[in-house]
């Protein structure tokens, strides 16, 4: 599997916010959250199952 | 333990059991790993690769899922308190108001004699914003980008029509409403929304003239009372 540098540090960044929404639910925070932290966690997702099938295709399993 | 310490406790473990996990899967490089050793977690044996794709799936997968699932809940279940909505400055006049014993509004008169014991803005308000249907929640969505952009004008309006099957869903069938023979009359058009019950039972909460900046009331408005 081809490293996952870029979205680990993605997955940092959603993660320090959805902590600070939960410890301090202000509207900032919510938006942070919802607006940057959830699209992130999807984007971070997407990309790694992306690269999980293209290694299984490579590897000629799918 | 309450749910809300609950949701701090696992929502804060998450981040952090996230943020390691994503730490370490992110720094290492999974090229020069081997297949052939093993590393024991337990009583289980994984091969280095193996381990860091599991711990993969774990960092940007397993937890991001979970974290995402309790921070929603928080979303969803805070906004029934009035705290909640307390926390946008442009909604503390509305809940000043309501906790001020010489109003005359609805929400005061609803908080002073105890008609809605807790979650007062959630149990009249119960049909948009992030607390309604899908549509509501997408329009909550947009006075948080509203909000936190400040992209927003105060005072702020409700753009909508207010929903009278809030205030019947309590009032309807209770012996005071129905001995009112005007409530009567007007029922269909009520049903029907063809007229308010703000029509004749008055402002609801401070005019938008006292909540505009600048006006004598603004400053006592934005002190939000305990």
């Amino acid at each position: 599997m081809s490293e996952l540098r870029a979205e680990c540090m993605a997955a940092i960044v959603a993660f320090v916010i959805s902590i600070g929404y939960t410890l301090s639910p202000g509207p900032y925070w919510m938006g942070a959250f919802t607006f940057i932290a959830q699209p992130l966690f999807v984007l971070v997702m997407a990309s790694y199952l992306v690269k999980v099938l293209r290694e299984l295709r490579g590897r000629r399993v799918l | 333990m309450e749910a809300v310490t609950l949701v701090h406790f696992l929502g804060t473990a998450l981040g952090l059991l996230g943020i390691y996990l994503a730490f370490r899967v992110g720094r290492k490089r999974v090229v020069p790993l081997s297949t052939e050793e093993t590393v024991s977690v337990g009583h289980i044996r994984f091969s280095p690769a193996t381990l860091w794709k599991l711990l993969a799936f774990a960092a940007l997968v397993a937890v991001p899922v979970l974290t995402m699932v309790i921070a929603n809940y928080h979303t969803f279940e805070g906004i029934h308190e009035v705290e909640a909505c307390g926390r946008c400055h442009v909604m503390r006049p509305m809940i000043t108001d309501m906790k001020d014993p010489a109003s005359t509004t609805l929400a005061a008169r609803h908080f002073r004699n105890g008609w809605i014991p807790q979650d007062q803005c959630y149990a009249c308000h119960s049909d948009y914003g992030l607390a309604g249907n899908n549509a509501a929640k997408a329009e909550g969505f947009r006075h948080l980008a509203r909000y936190t952009t400040g992209t927003y004008q105060e005072p702020i309006a409700f753009r909508g029509r207010f929903d009278n099957q809030n205030c019947l869903k309590c009032h309807r069938g209770t012996p005071l409403f129905e001995a009112v023979k005007s409530h009567q009359t007007v029922r269909p058009l009520l049903e029907e929304k063809a007229m308010l019950c703000l029509n004749c039972h008055g402002q609801p909460h401070p005019t938008s003239a006292a909540r505009t900046p600048g006006s004598p009331d603004y400053a006592r408005l934005q002190e939000l009372r305990k």
